[in-house]
């Protein structure tokens, strides 16, 4: 089985961008994401004729053209002789794609293969987006009728993480100001006029006791990450990431389930990242860098202790007192994460690995974490029911 | 024991579907009857009424009454709330754990006096809307 290395990536800068359906002149999506692909291959230093895989995420259903992924292919002339394909994983899609594109390496399909996808989401509003959205994440029919939108299951999280471990809207607040922070050093981010403690508790409320600035935004964005055998990674003579590590859980529920359980636990995270850190032979402690999946504020604290990064019901201390910072004992989300970097859902774990990516290759300009050799990536879906972790290494 | 009927003004703004199972929970509902399906084989009751066992995967199921009482487990103020939902914003939701075992999701009633807190102890009670039932809880304690 070979081993896999990110040789490179590129992405769109996350903004609103997306065209609404009566404009005149619209923003397409095969316009935007073919530049994208061509900047990627091209600072990952390998030929097109390389590249044998391409693994797409699943458009947003606001995206007019379908089978998008074969049609980029059309636009492109890149003929594959691995697999091309569009991967579905609601908030874990991004997470899935850079999976599978791993697989294509470690299976001899592909010399470099593709993580590639665009989420455009912007010209339609929240509300008549959670319509479509709320559909995912309960059961139509005997949760959704209650109007529980997305993100009421992460405000359900907060209220019973304050209530058994006694935590603050300052300490959630916290991760909010150190977000935005990061995203005020990254030129791809979408919100980065920085932001104080008051502000996030002080912002409308959107689900209590989660506030706008604790919550993502919309975003639309596109990107490409660049795989290969770590044979291909050596000879282009650049540094790159090795795949280390790589583990996936479901927890069997849905949502909540219909039993009595410890919903901010993250059962599926604790033991995705464990598989993940066996496999790399390294512990929480080792880690460097991670780019989390975390919509929300309080979901950046519960992976952080799921993770191991800090001990049950710490995590939001840990927070408040700066230990997740760019110079802290466990940066997380360097990039400005999902509410300040920005969160095209189905993209933003290509986002994560490409920000990874950057840390571990010394690329990250002002956001650098000195001396990052390990990064970790997690992507979620349902309220973390299910959990994919993923484990580079720098090598230069 | 049957729960309580709350009036509810209008119909409800994303009925749930209703299937030759799901008919006797919804229609019974209207008159306050609180059942699910239960396993005879292993024993388990479920949430929402299901065909097959998630535990043993048997069919043998049949219907028994769902506790009325319960703790809330957890909860939320929507005010963003999704299209169908506006015109109620601010509204509760919560996650409440019935004494029988069960977890469910639903809208959380506060009283006059009392707001929603984790932990409280809640009824589950029917609001009657013109199209059909909802199912609720209201904070009791």
């Amino acid at each position: 089985m070979s081993n896999v290395a990110v040789i490179g990536w590129s992405a769109s800068a996350i903004g609103a961008v997306q065209s609404k359906p009566d404009d005149a002149l619209h923003t397409l999506e095969h316009e935007m994401l073919a530049p994208v692909i061509i900047d990627a291959i091209s600072k990952a230093g390998v030929d097109r004729s390389q590249v044998q895989s391409a693994i797409f995420t699943v458009p947003r259903p606001y995206t007019m053209q379908k089978y998008l992924h074969t049609f980029m292919i059309g636009q492109l002339r890149l003929a594959c002789s691995g697999t091309v394909m569009e991967v579905m994983g609601n908030g874990m899609t991004g997470a899935l794609a850079f999976d599978q594109a791993c697989a294509e390496i470690q299976l001899g399909r592909a010399e470099v293969a593709l993580a590639v996808g665009i989420n455009m989401e912007t010209a339609t509003s929240a509300s008549v987006h959670m319509m479509e959205s709320m559909r995912a994440t309960g059961d139509v029919d005997f949760q959704s009728i209650a109007g529980i939108s997305p993100i009421s299951w992460y405000a359900m999280d907060a209220m019973r993480y304050m209530h058994d471990f006694g935590a603050t809207p300052e300490q959630l607040a916290a991760v909010a100001v150190k977000n935005r922070h990061n995203a005020s050093l990254n030129p791809l981010a979408q919100f980065r006029d920085p932001i104080t403690i008051d502000d996030v508790l002080n912002a409308r409320r959107i689900v209590e006791p989660l506030g706008l600035l604790d919550v993502p935004g919309r975003s639309d964005g596109a990107a490409c990450i660049v795989l290969a055998t770590e044979a291909v990674a050596r000879s282009t003579g650049k540094p790159f990431a090795l795949l280390r590590g790589r583990g996936f859980s479901h927890d069997g529920s849905h949502q909540i389930g219909d039993r009595y359980s410890d919903i901010t636990a993250l059962p599926a995270a604790m033991q995705a990242g464990a598989f993940a850190m066996k496999q790399a032979g390294v512990t929480a402690r080792d880690i460097d860098v991670a780019e989390l999946y975390a919509p929300c504020t309080i979901v950046e604290i519960l992976v952080s202790e799921a993770l191991g990064f800090f001990e049950r019901g710490k995590g939001g201390l840990a927070a408040l007192a700066g230990e997740t910072g760019l110079q802290g004992k466990i940066p997380l989300s360097t990039s400005g994460g999902l509410t300040s970097r920005g969160h095209p859902a189905y993209v933003t774990s290509l986002y994560n690995i490409g920000e990874l990516y950057d840390q571990l290759t010394g690329n990250a300009g002002a956001r650098q974490v000195a001396n990052a050799r390990l990064g970790l990536s997690s992507g979620e879906l349902g309220n973390y029911n299910a959990a994919l972790v993923h484990i580079l290494e720098g090598i230069s | 024991m049957t729960l309580s009927i709350i009036p509810y003004e209008g119909k409800r703004p994303f009925p749930p579907r209703v299937t030759p199972l799901t008919v006797d929970f919804w229609q019974p509902l209207r008159d306050g009857v609180w059942q699910s399906t239960a396993c005879r084989n292993c024993d388990q009751l479920t949430f929402p009424p299901k065909k097959i066992c998630p535990f043993c995967w048997s069919d043998d199921m049949e219907w028994r009454p769902l506790a009325a009482e319960g703790r809330l487990y957890s909860w939320t103020k929507v005010h963003a709330a999704p299209a169908a939902f506006r015109a109620q914003a601010p509204y509760y939701v919560g996650i409440v754990d019935l004494s029988d075992g069960v977890r469910l999701a639903c809208p959380v009633l506060p009283s006059e006096e009392q707001l929603p807190s984790c932990g409280s102890s809640v009824k589950m009670v029917v609001l009657g809307a013109e199209d059909g039932p909802l199912f609720a809880a209201e904070i009791s304690e």
